[in-house]
């Protein structure tokens, strides 16, 4: 096992700035985010959990997929710049599992979405492990573990005067060359990963609860405020459009958007004209869980959903995945 | 990056012509100047009218008449009314073909009855080019076509040709009709009920709004069509058109990459309506 002083560290990372864009969680305005960082010294890494996952530097809240340029009868398309290697540091193992859900979905249905792609690509996942399940967290519950390392380049075990450190990937080990590490016969601390779980019905159980009136009952209090959908780090829709950046006479700007949506929006599923087949929020919030429980096991062989614990954290009126999950065990239909 | 691996790029293209199908419908025709753009009946295509948007559209066109690409617009929301503000000249994009297609060479052989309602009838128009240029190849064709009224029916200029085709009906009604209207006043439920087309050997292709195709669904079910002989193209809600952006998933199947054409078959096993 290589162990890592945090001096070590320190110096280490402020080195990767000047090669990578370095992404690690920061305070803003008194939120921990992930963000770019210049110093090491910006850089958190005692804390629980972020408000939002590191999604958004695989499939951004706004990014531009196509730049447009009309002047006078000539017509331009150009694609955004080719984005820089990143690294980002202190991701906790379940929003690296979430990339799964993304790279199912983004890369691996065809045809692969060329933006996701050259971001995957692009970018080295330093993982830190979580000692133990935080409030709202349910990971072991989705066969993720607090220091599951299955899906990050590099892990960092959290220890007493700096950090264990192991190389699960090629892409990890030419990052740590040049890391001063020791070789500690010191085991590692296992994270601790007691605590209930919560039950998680099987995909096909879920299709005879379609109609039951759980759902009308639990979409009562629901806002459709969308907060759930964007601090999921497996929700991945999104909306695209056009914003005219630049117009003079015979001569225009445009940038086409895409950015996140929520399935939560009542015109989600709106066409013009009016028919939407999806016009209840009963409906929607359905929707979200099943997406995550029936259909992406279905689609891609997995349930999307990681235990982050984020949804719940987020509500303001206390809906509760692992609430659900509890209830619908025993569903009204059949009470 | 390069052009050729990223979906989410339009071809550039030429607005050759412009014409009105009917009360706020017109027919886009799209010179893509060579760019390959091989499709078949019932695939679709997004058109963008750059600084608006883009919206998908079902191919009105038929490949082997035209190397233009037509969309029957109706003007009902944004994209789409900046789409009707163009004039001929004009550059838009287009990027596809995209979904499945209409399994026309199964259905050889058969009997075929098409039921289209308003706008719904431009996706099945290249169905019907496509049996009347290989006639021999199928056995009847009947078609049934409706719209809200009189100036909403499309393709009208080519009702003489459908119906002068050998062995080819043409059926038309409207759900409000007044003179100089003379024909058919009545739902397309009511127009299948009167011409009652055999199950026997035949298969029904359908596209419309959700509830006629609900209602002409229980129609057919009703003079013995099976599930598999009725073959629906349907319509969602899409930002994507490659199974990505979320906006058109039926449960677990999305329209855009799965359809849009769905045999009832299918359709009856979708966990989630499509109405």
């Amino acid at each position: 096992m290589k162990a890592i002083t945090r001096e070590a560290l320190t110096t280490w990372l402020d080195g990767l700035t000047g090669r990578y864009t370095l992404i690690a969680p920061r305070l803003v305005e008194g939120e921990l985010l992930y963000r770019s960082v210049t110093a090491s010294a910006e850089i958190v890494l005692e804390f629980r959990r972020t408000v939002l996952s590191p999604k958004t530097f695989f499939l951004p809240d706004t990014q531009v997929v196509l730049e447009v340029e009309k002047r006078g009868t000539e017509t331009t398309l150009a694609e955004p710049e080719v984005v820089k290697e990143q690294v980002i540091i202190g991701v906790r193992p379940c929003d690296a599992r979430g990339l799964r859900a993304l790279d199912a979905l983004l890369l691996d249905r065809p045809p692969a979405d060329a933006y996701y792609a050259e971001r995957r690509e692009k970018t080295t996942l330093i993982g830190l492990a979580c000692p133990r399940l935080w409030e709202d967290c349910f990971c072991t519950s989705l066969g993720g573990a607090p220091d599951d390392a299955s899906d990050v380049d590099l892990m960092f075990y959290e220890g007493r005067t700096g950090y264990w450190l192991s190389v699960v990937t090629e892409k990890g080990a030419a990052l740590v060359e040049g890391l001063r590490t020791e070789e500690t016969e010191q085991a590692l601390p296992a994270s601790d990963i007691s605590g209930e779980r919560v039950p998680v019905l099987a995909p096909d159980g879920w299709s005879a609860l379609f109609d039951d009136a759980y759902w009308q009952r639990l979409a009562d209090r629901c806002l459709s405020c969308h907060a759930c959908t964007y601090v999921c780090p497996t929700c991945r829709c999104f909306d695209v459009r056009d914003d005219t950046t630049a117009a003079g006479p015979g001569y225009a700007h445009i940038q086409r958007l895409r950015a996140w949506d929520s399935c939560m929006a009542a015109a989600y599923r709106r066409i013009a004209g009016g028919h939407n087949p999806r016009p209840s929020k009963a409906q929607r919030l359905r929707n979200r869980y099943y997406c995550k429980f029936c259909y992406s096991p279905i689609d891609f062989g997995a349930v999307a959903c990681v235990g982050c614990g984020r949804c719940i954290a987020v509500c303001p009126v206390a809906i509760d995945i692992t609430e659900m999950l509890a209830d619908i065990q025993y569903p009204i239909s059949s009470t | 990056m390069n052009e050729r691996s990223n979906p989410m790029r339009p071809l550039l293209g030429t607005l050759a012509g412009v014409k009105d199908l009917a009360d706020d419908v017109k027919l886009f025709q799209i010179e893509l100047n060579g760019q390959s753009f091989d499709y078949r009946p019932g695939q679709f295509a997004f058109v963008s009218a750059f600084g608006v948007g883009e919206a998908p559209f079902g191919l009105a066109s038929t490949s082997g008449r035209t190397s233009q690409l037509e969309f029957a617009v109706n003007r009902i929301g944004t994209v789409t009314a900046a789409l009707h503000s163009l004039e001929p000249g004009a550059i838009v994009g287009v990027r596809g073909p995209l979904g499945n297609s209409f399994p026309l060479d199964e259905m050889r052989g058969k009997n075929i009855v098409v039921l289209g309602g308003g706008i719904g009838g431009a996706p099945l128009r290249p169905v019907i080019h496509t049996i009347l240029d290989r006639r021999t190849e199928y056995g009847k064709l009947t078609i049934l076509w409706a719209a809200r009224k009189p100036s909403l029916l499309v393709f009208t200029d080519e009702y003489d040709a459908w119906r002068s085709a050998p062995d080819t009906e043409l059926h038309l009604t409207v759900d409000e009709g007044s003179p100089p209207w003379t024909g058919n006043v009545g739902l397309i439920t009511q127009l299948l009920e009167q011409v009652a087309p055999s199950p026997e050997n035949a298969a029904a292709i359908i596209c419309g709004p959700p509830i006629m195709i609900k209602f002409v669904l229980l129609g057919l079910k009703k003079l013995g069509f099976a599930d598999e002989q009725m073959i629906m193209t349907l319509e969602a809600k899409m930002k994507c058109g490659i199974g990505k952006c979320g906006r058109c998933n039926m449960g677990e199947i999305f329209v855009c990459l799965h359809g849009p054409v769905f045999s009832y078959t299918q359709v009856s096993r979708f966990l989630e309506s499509f109405v």
